[in-house]
């Protein structure tokens, strides 16, 4: 039976850490997890590290960070919530942005009568205030996966809950 | 044979739960070796799965929790709460019926004693 020195469990702790597991919690349950794998199962004179590698390994599909944004979308089941695709979110984006300016325009011309006269001014907010933004979410919808750190095409976000708003890199760890 | 993940899934909540009122008090790593024993290796929950079901069942309440600090490590162990107790029911009379339904639905024979 492997026993854990201190200095060992510390480079665990920050590992986890380092690899997106911010909850204690979670940290502690999954720390307590591995060195008891690591006790159970290595001998004495075996390599902790190359063991340590290949346990955590196991415990997700792509990032080790899944386990913690499953969990926040499975406490945001019964809390008001919307999970949304990336596309699905930028739609959102796109019609909160650009909404109020069309609401706007079509009352003043319905309000306005015959003519459907919009002066300039309106023109030129409408221009700045909601086509250059417009266009920035476009150029960030469009922009390639590998340049795109914040909202990578596979994630997912999640809005309400316990979360304001949650990018989550993934699809959430599975059984 | 291990069971697919997709059948797994939506029972988990409720297999931590039964296992909770069964064994009153279980930490992540008893959780899964229990139930690796109880179904022959049949069922293998991964961590995966259980640490974020677990800190789920927590945050609904249905779950206390208490630790014991072994040197620098702290070990989690989760019991059920009373509405967790009352969850545990509701949710094992659903699966059943589940069951019940799907028995029906594909036509199994179930396999007599």
């Amino acid at each position: 039976m492997y026993q854990l020195n201190d200095q060992q469990i510390d480079l665990i702790l920050a590992d986890l850490h380092q690899r997106g597991i911010e909850t204690e919690s979670m940290r502690m349950n999954l720390l307590d997890h591995i060195c008891i794998l690591i006790e159970n199962h290595l001998e004495e004179d075996g390599d902790f590290g190359q063991f340590y590698a290949t346990t955590i390994r196991s415990f997700y599909k792509e990032e080790l960070r899944e386990l913690e944004d499953e969990a926040r979308v499975l406490m945001a089941l019964n809390k008001g919530h919307l999970l949304l695709s990336r596309n699905q979110f930028f739609l959102l984006l796109f019609v909160l942005l650009i909404g109020p300016f069309i609401t706007y325009d079509l009352v003043w011309m319905f309000t306005t009568g015959p003519g459907w006269f919009i002066p300039a001014e309106i023109w030129v907010s409408t221009i700045v205030f909601a086509l250059y933004p417009l266009l920035v979410l476009l150029v960030l919808f469009l922009t390639p996966d590998r340049f795109d750190p914040l909202i990578p095409h596979k994630a997912k976000i999640l809005l309400g809950g316990r979360s304001m708003i949650k990018v989550m890199a993934m699809d959430t760890a599975q059984q | 044979m291990t069971y697919s993940p997709e059948l797994l899934k939506g029972t988990l909540k409720t297999i931590v739960l039964k296992l909770l009122t069964d064994n009153k008090k279980m930490y992540g790593y008893e959780i899964t070796q229990k139930v690796k024993e109880l179904t022959r290796d049949k069922i293998q929950i991964t961590e995966g799965a259980l640490y974020p079901t677990l800190h789920a069942l927590e945050a609904d309440g249905l779950v206390t929790t208490e630790v014991e600090y072994i040197g620098k490590r702290v070990r989690k162990y989760y019991s059920l709460s009373p509405t967790g107790k009352t969850a545990t029911r509701e949710k094992l009379k659903e699966l059943t019926n589940f069951m019940d339904t799907m028995i029906a639905l594909l036509e199994i024979k179930p396999k007599m004693a």
